[in-house]
């Protein structure tokens, strides 16, 4: 007789309690265990040389990645200059070093100018426009007036050696040394700041923020700022090792930022993540990388697993995400 | 078969009627939306279908377009008996909604949006044949004089509106619900969707009308089924009522246990809002709060209540007037100028503007006050964690789960994050659009207190609520909204429920 004889629960679902480590486990999980199988699977992985390397370069990643999180926790989605914005840093340290620069004074004025450059994005964004567009638009500039510059040509730093970059202090390189003080420093900047609060706010729900009188254009700008810190970091790091620069400089690097920072678990909508979690991601990536390299897999073959690689970090996190909202 | 409420007046009286629902009960958490209501709706007939906020109507609207499952009763269209969920098998059904919300897409013309979302139209579309078919139907809903062409952006409200109901017409569906089609329109605007509402009729489809304004209920309904705290009244002939009576079956809500005792407001006066002028208010607005006060305005949806306190939060564009706390001239230009001088706010959608879901109730809690515990710049965890416990314990929050994310809580705990959390900022004013909008029973109870205590530690509050039962409930001094001016404003002792009601109808219902 009745047609409606579905007997429905009544909807007094208890709020579920998410423990907050379980969300990155879920992704460095399996990709711990991946990582152990191919470890074995690929004996020459364990030399000291070959860790030395992945490990430098995971920090070279792991840097940006660390300093784009703010921009991403914000709501602003990546920078697409982040390539270009390196290469630029990187270029004007070396060109600085070889017409006789004293080096202090190089890294001051790279650092102000990479500041500058992004700061001004930031500003842009934060009157509205879209950030997507904006960091792109940005990134051409660059690279176009870095390119028309140096016509396409090789700077190096002449007889101005300078090769500290790819140093160490104590058996450690200086790079992983940066690496590991700047993720604390923004860990501790996001986590136990105003601003890096309001930073998270904004990107979780910006309408609310705005009620909660949060500025949306203060705290893009700080977020941009922290970037470009990050990216000159790396530009006179990697410049100050390898002597030489040109406009072709990290060709590789923004979609290995990006990959490390949603590998991370750090929501691309903003809201959710951590720095620390994008220098993890950044570590991951990394192996990955290496490990592909070492099974002889062609450029294109690696680019591929990594694009796979976030595509199902992403589709993972954000299954995990809506279940643990809906009531 | 067991006999249909007979009760009602002329009419085919032995005929199947076109829906009949029986016992249709939903439970949402601790709320009975739908307490085993009846509702019959013959073939070619209006019905409207009448009762307060809270009344159960939106949840009847939901169930019969496929959106809610109820949890028992049955459903019968033309005699057989039917499962409406999911909204795709309503549709089937010959079930169709017009929503208050618009949904057509304002960058396509009229003739685009009418074959959008439609089964059986080639999806080559040829502006010929589309133009064509547009014609038709445009007529069909007294938009005779729209060109298909035209960029649905450019249509007055009135007109989408129509545009609406054309875009069900092509379904053929036998049953129309119009959920409050009028709320937004202008007097002659109105009176071309009644026309078309009848026209509809006397071709055999069934309407289903569901209003605030009772006037529009005598120009067109044949009957009307008033609901009341999730029951239904037996039908009646619109012919043997008139307003009174139906206010009369509208009302009778308990009352007593629900708002707690007014507090003595302090002369002195906290906030004198002076010639308020904003889009949306056709006169300018001027009253004052008193510390300790409660300042209720209520009016229907678009009355123009929302936007005199969204213009006090700094959140609309002001065209003119001054505000002036203590005395003293305050901007009402940006929201961070208005929090500046302790104006907190809280809008009528957590979700959207009042919450951080993903975040922990902690975090929430401390959102507009962070700063005051921080030093330098740097948040002290613990004079974060004190402030905001002391908030939960107020606010009867579990002092446990300050770590969950908000998103996962009741709608009533999230309501009360969304107010709390401005206890911690020293508010001097608290504005608050449909306080208790989506709150069991329980916890409404619960904010009523919560915000005179408030008052007692010398606030002042302004709400703006459609909600005439809480706001004669709840608030000291009542202001009356209508088509964006201020029709009565009096304290609430010289207010009754039935005059207040009355009032937010204004001379329509006179």
């Amino acid at each position: 007789m009745s047609a409606e004889t579905s007997a429905a629960s009544p909807a007094v679902a208890l709020p579920r309690h998410r423990p907050d480590w379980l969300l990155p486990l879920l992704v460095l999980g399996p990709a711990a265990a991946g990582i152990i199988i191919a470890i074995i699977v690929t004996p020459t992985f364990l030399t000291s040389s070959n860790i030395l390397a992945v490990v430098r370069n995971a920090s070279t990643i792991g840097i940006v990645a660390v300093a784009m999180t703010p921009m991403t926790l914000s709501g602003n989605f990546v920078s697409l200059g982040i390539a270009q914005t390196a290469m630029a840093s990187m270029v004007s340290f070396v060109a600085l070093l070889g017409s006789g620069w004293n080096q202090a004074l190089a890294i001051i004025v790279v650092l102000i100018g990479t500041i500058a450059v992004g700061g001004f994005q930031g500003a842009v964004v934060g009157a509205g426009f879209n950030p997507v567009i904006t960091t792109m638009a940005a990134g051409a500039i660059i690279f176009g007036v870095v390119s028309e510059i140096t016509r396409g040509q090789i700077v190096n730093v002449n007889e101005h050696g300078a090769s500290w970059g790819g140093g160490d202090i104590g058996g450690v390189p200086i790079v992983v040394i940066v690496f590991v003080v700047f993720t604390a420093i923004v860990t501790l900047v996001m986590s136990r700041t105003v601003i890096g609060r309001q930073t998270i706010l904004v990107g979780a729900n910006r309408a609310t923020a705005e009620t909660s009188g949060i500025s949306f254009a203060r705290v893009t700008v700080v977020a941009f700022v922290i970037f470009s810190i990050g990216i000159a970091i790396v530009g006179i790091l990697e410049g100050a090792a390898f002597g030489e620069a040109n406009a072709m400089s990290f060709a590789n690097l923004t979609i290995s930022v990006i990959a490390a920072l949603l590998v991370g678990g750090t929501a691309i909508s903003g809201g959710q993540g951590s720095p620390l979690r994008s220098a993890a991601g950044a570590l991951l990536i990394s192996v990955i990388s290496n490990m592909m390299v070492l099974n002889d897999f062609t450029p294109g073959g690696r680019l591929a697993v990594q694009g796979a690689v976030v595509a199902a970090a992403v589709v993972i996190l954000d299954m995990f995400r809506r279940r643990g909202l809906r009531r | 078969m067991t006999p249909v409420d007979d009760s009602t007046g002329a009419g085919g009286a032995a005929e199947t009627p076109r829906l009949l629902v029986r016992r249709l009960s939903k439970r949402y958490g601790n709320v009975q939306a739908l307490a085993e209501v009846d509702f019959e709706l013959r073939a070619g007939e209006v019905m409207a279908l009448l009762g307060e906020n809270g009344a159960g109507k939106s949840t009847l609207v939901k169930v019969l377009s496929g959106l809610v499952q109820p949890d028992s009763g049955t459903i019968e269209i033309d005699g057989v008996a039917r499962d409406l969920y999911p909204s795709a098998r309503s549709q089937a059904s010959g079930v169709a909604v017009v929503h208050q919300e618009y949904s057509s897409v304002p960058t396509l013309t009229v003739a685009e949006n009418l074959v959008l979302g439609q089964t059986g139209v080639s999806p080559l579309w040829l502006p010929g044949r589309l133009k064509a078919r547009a014609r038709t139907l445009l007529d069909a809903v007294g938009l005779d004089h729209i060109n298909p062409g035209t960029l649905v952006e450019r249509l007055s409200v009135a007109e989408m509106q129509l545009l609406e109901i054309a875009r069900l017409l092509v379904r053929d569906s036998k049953i129309l619900i119009f959920d409050e089609p009028t709320a937004a329109l202008a007097d002659r605007e109105i009176e071309r969707v009644l026309g078309v509402t009848k026209r509809l009729a006397s071709e055999g489809r069934s309407v289903i009308y569901v209003t605030h304004r009772l006037p529009e209920v005598f120009r067109i309904a044949d009957r009307v089924t008033v609901f009341r705290n999730g029951r239904s009244l037996p039908a009646r002939s619109t012919r043997d009522l008139d307003v009174d009576a139906v206010i009369t079956m509208m009302l009778g809500r308990e009352l007593q246990t629900m708002f707690p005792k007014r507090g003595t407001a302090r002369a002195e006066t906290l906030l004198e809002i002076e010639g308020l002028q904003a889009p949306g208010l056709s006169e300018p607005v001027s009253f004052n709060v008193r510390a300790g006060e409660i300042v209720g305005l209520t009016g229907q949806l678009g009355s123009g209540a929302s936007t005199v306190v969204e213009a006090l939060a700094g959140m609309a564009t002001l065209q003119a007037g001054r505000a002036r706390l203590d005395g003293q001239d305050i901007s009402l230009k940006s929201r961070s100028a208005t929090l500046k001088r302790g104006i907190a706010y809280c809008s009528a959608d957590r979700k959207r503007d009042g919450t951080f879901a993903v975040r922990s109730i902690r975090e929430n809690l401390s959102s507009p006050w962070i700063r005051a515990v921080a030093r330098a710049g740097w948040i002290s965890a613990r004079g974060e964690r004190d402030r905001s416990s002391d908030i939960a314990r107020r606010f009867t929050i579990d002092v446990k789960r300050m770590a969950t994310a908000v998103g996962a809580l009741s709608g009533g705990n999230q309501q009360k994050v969304a107010v709390g959390k401005w206890l911690g900022a020293a508010p001097r004013i608290m504005l608050l659009e449909e306080p208790t909008r989506g709150v069991d029973v329980g916890a409404r109870a619960e904010i009523y207190q919560h915000l005179r205590d408030l008052c007692a530690a010398g606030l002042g509050i302004v709400i703006a609520s459609s909600d005439t039962a809480e706001v004669l409930g709840l608030c000291d001094t009542i202001a009356t909204f209508y088509r964006g001016r201020v029709t009565a404003l009096k304290p609430h002792h010289e207010w009754s429920e039935d005059a207040l009601v009355r009032e937010v109808m204004h001379q329509e219902a006179a």
